[in-house]
């Protein structure tokens, strides 16, 4: 009997080791939401085979998005002597990985993609990126065409990174809760007063599917909090926060109201802002560019109900009076040069092309946002098809001034850990506006 | 006498050949285990000493990575989570289990069944039952609020996920998941209790909660020192239940939520603050050892009375 319950138990254990040995987040990760087997790790090449020199660029997501390799196509069709050759890292913990794979003696790459910019604070405190700005020089790059992104990632007078995408912030639209509300779109110009009126008059309680939200609010700081910043006196480097005490209370004010979901239930939920706004019950939703292209393909596919949200429109990002409309939130993914790099004449030669003019329309007929914002690239993208027709959807796209979520800082990691922990206290409700407020400013104060 | 000298010489070289048989044995997996543990645990320690972000050149500091945990209320914050979800989970995860393993030790009906479905929490993916777990509490839409509502009439919905709340939430979760394994446990330790013992007890007349107060609980002592000293350890290094209750999908937690080793993650891996994290790891590590110093003194002092 003992024998026959130890054997049963020792299996029990087998069983359990495979079966949830390996649990946590690990398996969210095998399977990406579209089905598709991610492929971190793998390489995909450009070029011919007998190429002069080699380039090593790390990325993420190769076989999801197809720009890396149509970049990498135009640069080799250009430059037969070169190979390129991507290793994916994948997107998920992709700054993580990639400052392990350059901690130490350094790796192999010639080229890395910089996601965001505390990815690139980390990059440059630990020193394995090339200074650009002398090539820069040399080359007479001119750098005005980047709308002040590459200000706010100038280190001591250096830059460490080339432009090569940026997302920034918009307003998504359901017209058909607008039609049968009869409320007036939203428009180009908007207070956010203006907005927290317009997302009320939408509004509409009621039980299950009769409810509709004005406004969707994802669980991300930089949904609510960075409202504060457009006005282009404040920073999230500030160390004082009072100036996002307004945005909170519009929000949590929205939240009593019905007006928006709770932070509660979306964060209990794990709701993720596309199943939000594809549900159809949400009037309007702030939200990076970077939904436009998952809003088109999921509408074609048919994953996404048209019935729904197949009629929707983009409008510029609410801003606060006295600021002009087109001031927006972004983020800036760079191309870098790491100091280990035995080919780095040849890696700027193409992060140069990459960035470039030439570089974006080719983001750009993928549907992706390029650094530079020419008319040219804002055509080739609204009339990508899929895109809203109308006019004022294809002017949204003309920003005048993008702030950076997070600007430059060498403890910039610090600095978030803090205001997300608190942001996540505030909109849980787990403490006050004013005591949370409070507490970011006295623990970022007293960062070294 | 030469003889004797020859024979305890050829026992001695063939004693040395028998060790590094055995030792030879032993070391692939000693090699992996220093290698890949033992070397590393040991930099650990001396990182907590240093300030190094990984990359740039190492610098001593002394004790100012502990100097700056007074200071570190989020430190704290997490510090006081993860200890009162150990003082919640280790009793209640023991009594839970022990309970389990006395009524499935019965010959009830079906009891295979029901040892299997006690157990199944254990082998099931923590990410699906975390998904089930966060649809039950479901502030607005779980059927946990909506018998409250309904038919407890509360207005005031709790959140399961934040605030005070939170932590009683990974308590009742980690409870639940692993009081199967221990109670696999207990089940081993009830099967090896002497049925004489039983019988001697039931002649001396003694009624069935004597049975389990001077037979039962002494002889599962060994047992319980085991459950105990497990379940300490594992409740100190909570993480991924926190993160898959209280992140919200993108993983973040609130000072409500927090735990230490999610912190020292932060601190190691999201800030590059190798040395810090070190240390915030070292009080952790001090903490555990210095429990289980505890726990084995206790246990040595029964084995001895």
């Amino acid at each position: 009997m003992r024998k026959k319950l130890m054997s049963t138990f020792l299996a029990m254990v087998l069983a359990a080791t495979t079966l949830a040995g390996c649990g946590g987040r690990e398996e969210t990760k095998t399977q990406s939401p579209d089905g598709q087997t991610e492929t971190v790790g793998s390489n995909v090449v450009s070029g011919a085979d007998d190429a002069k020199t080699v380039l090593k660029w790390a990325i993420w997501d190769a076989k999801k998005a197809a720009y890396w390799q149509a970049i990498a196509d135009a640069y080799t069709k250009k430059n037969p002597d070169v190979r390129i050759e991507m290793t994916d890292l994948g997107s998920s913990d992709y700054g993580t990985v990639l400052s392990t794979e350059l901690s130490g003696s350094g790796s192999e790459f010639d080229v890395v993609t910089v996601k965001d910019v505390p990815n690139y604070a980390t990059l440059v405190s630990k020193g394995v990126l090339e200074p650009l700005s002398d090539r820069i020089k040399k080359d007479g790059v001119d750098l005005s065409a980047y709308n002040g992104m590459t200000e706010q990632v100038t280190v001591d007078g250096k830059l460490y990174q080339f432009p090569f995408q940026s997302d920034f912030w918009l307003l998504y639209y359901n017209k058909k809760i607008f039609d049968e509300a009869g409320v007036k779109y939203p428009s180009n110009d908007m207070t956010i007063e203006e907005y927290d009126a317009l997302v009320r008059s939408v509004t509409k309680s009621g039980f299950g599917d009769d409810q509709i939200y004005g406004a969707h609010y994802h669980t991300w700081r930089s949904a609510v909090q960075l409202f504060g910043i457009l006005d282009g006196k404040h920073s999230i480097l500030d160390k004082n926060y009072d100036f996002a005490k307004p945005y909170y209370e519009m929000v949590k004010k929205q939240e009593e109201d019905g007006v928006c979901r709770t932070y509660i239930d979306t964060n209990a939920s794990q709701l993720h802002y596309s199943a939000a706004f594809s549900e159809g019950n949400t009037a309007t939703m702030n939200m990076g560019t970077w939904y436009i292209t998952t809003l088109i393909s999921s509408l074609a596919t048919g994953e996404y109900d048209k019935e729904l949200v197949g009629d929707w429109g983009l409008v510029k990002y609410p801003h606060p009076e006295g600021v002009k409309a087109g001031t927006t939130l972004g983020t800036v993914t760079g191309l870098a040069i790491p100091t280990s790099s035995k080919n780095k004449d040849t890696a700027w030669d193409f992060i140069k092309f990459a960035g470039s003019e030439e570089g974006a329309k080719i983001l750009a007929s993928l549907g992706n946002f390029p650094a530079i914002m020419t008319d040219e690239v804002i055509n080739t993208l609204t009339s990508l098809d899929g895109f809203p027709q109308d006019e004022e959807s294809k002017e949204a796209l003309k920003t005048v001034q993008i702030y950076l979520e997070a600007p430059y800082a060498d403890n910039i990691s610090e600095i978030n850990t803090i205001l997300d922990t608190y942001h996540k206290d505030i909109m849980n409700g787990d403490t006050s506006i004013d005591d949370g407020v409070e507490k970011m400013n006295k623990e970022v104060s007293s960062l070294e | 006498m030469e003889n004797t000298i020859e024979m305890t010489k050829s026992k001695k070289a063939r004693n040395r050949k028998r060790a590094l048989v055995a030792y030879s044995f032993i070391a692939p997996n000693f090699i992996g285990f220093a290698v890949f543990t033992m070397i590393p645990i040991i930099c650990a320690f001396a990182l907590g000493f240093l300030k190094w972000d990984g990359n740039n050149a190492i610098q001593f500091a002394g004790l100012k990575n502990f100097a700056r945990l007074s200071g570190d209320t989020l430190f704290w914050a997490s510090l006081k989570n993860t200890i009162i979800y150990c003082i919640g989970t280790v009793p209640l995860t023991m009594l839970a289990s022990l309970g389990l393993a006395i009524i499935l030790n019965q010959k009830i009906r079906g009891r295979g069944v029901f040892r299997t479905i006690s157990f199944f929490p254990y082998v099931a993916s923590l990410v699906a039952i975390t998904a089930v777990w966060a649809m039950v509490f479901h502030p607005s839409k779980g059927p946990v609020n909506a018998i409250l509502y309904y038919v407890f009439h509360i207005k005031d919905l709790p959140n399961w996920f934040g605030g005070d709340l939170i932590l009683l939430t990974l308590i009742l979760f980690s409870v639940w998941k692993y009081m199967g394994y221990y109670m696999v446990i207990y089940l081993a330790g009830l099967q090896g209790i002497s049925a004489e013992l039983y019988e001697a007890a039931s002649l001396d007349g003694a009624t069935t909660w004597q049975k389990f107060l001077y037979v039962t609980w002494p002889q599962l002592r060994p047992t319980t020192f085991f459950v105990v000293v497990m379940l300490t350890i594992n409740c100190f290094k909570v993480y991924d239940i926190a993160i898959m209750l209280a992140g919200g999908g993108d993983g973040r937690l609130g000072t409500s939520s927090t735990v230490l080793v999610y912190y020292i993650y932060q601190k190691a891996f999201i800030e590059w603050d190798l040395g810090y994290s070190s240390a915030i790891a070292m009080v952790l590590f001090l903490m555990v050892l210095i429990i289980t110093l505890i726990q084995f003194r206790v246990e040595a002092k029964y084995e001895n009375a």
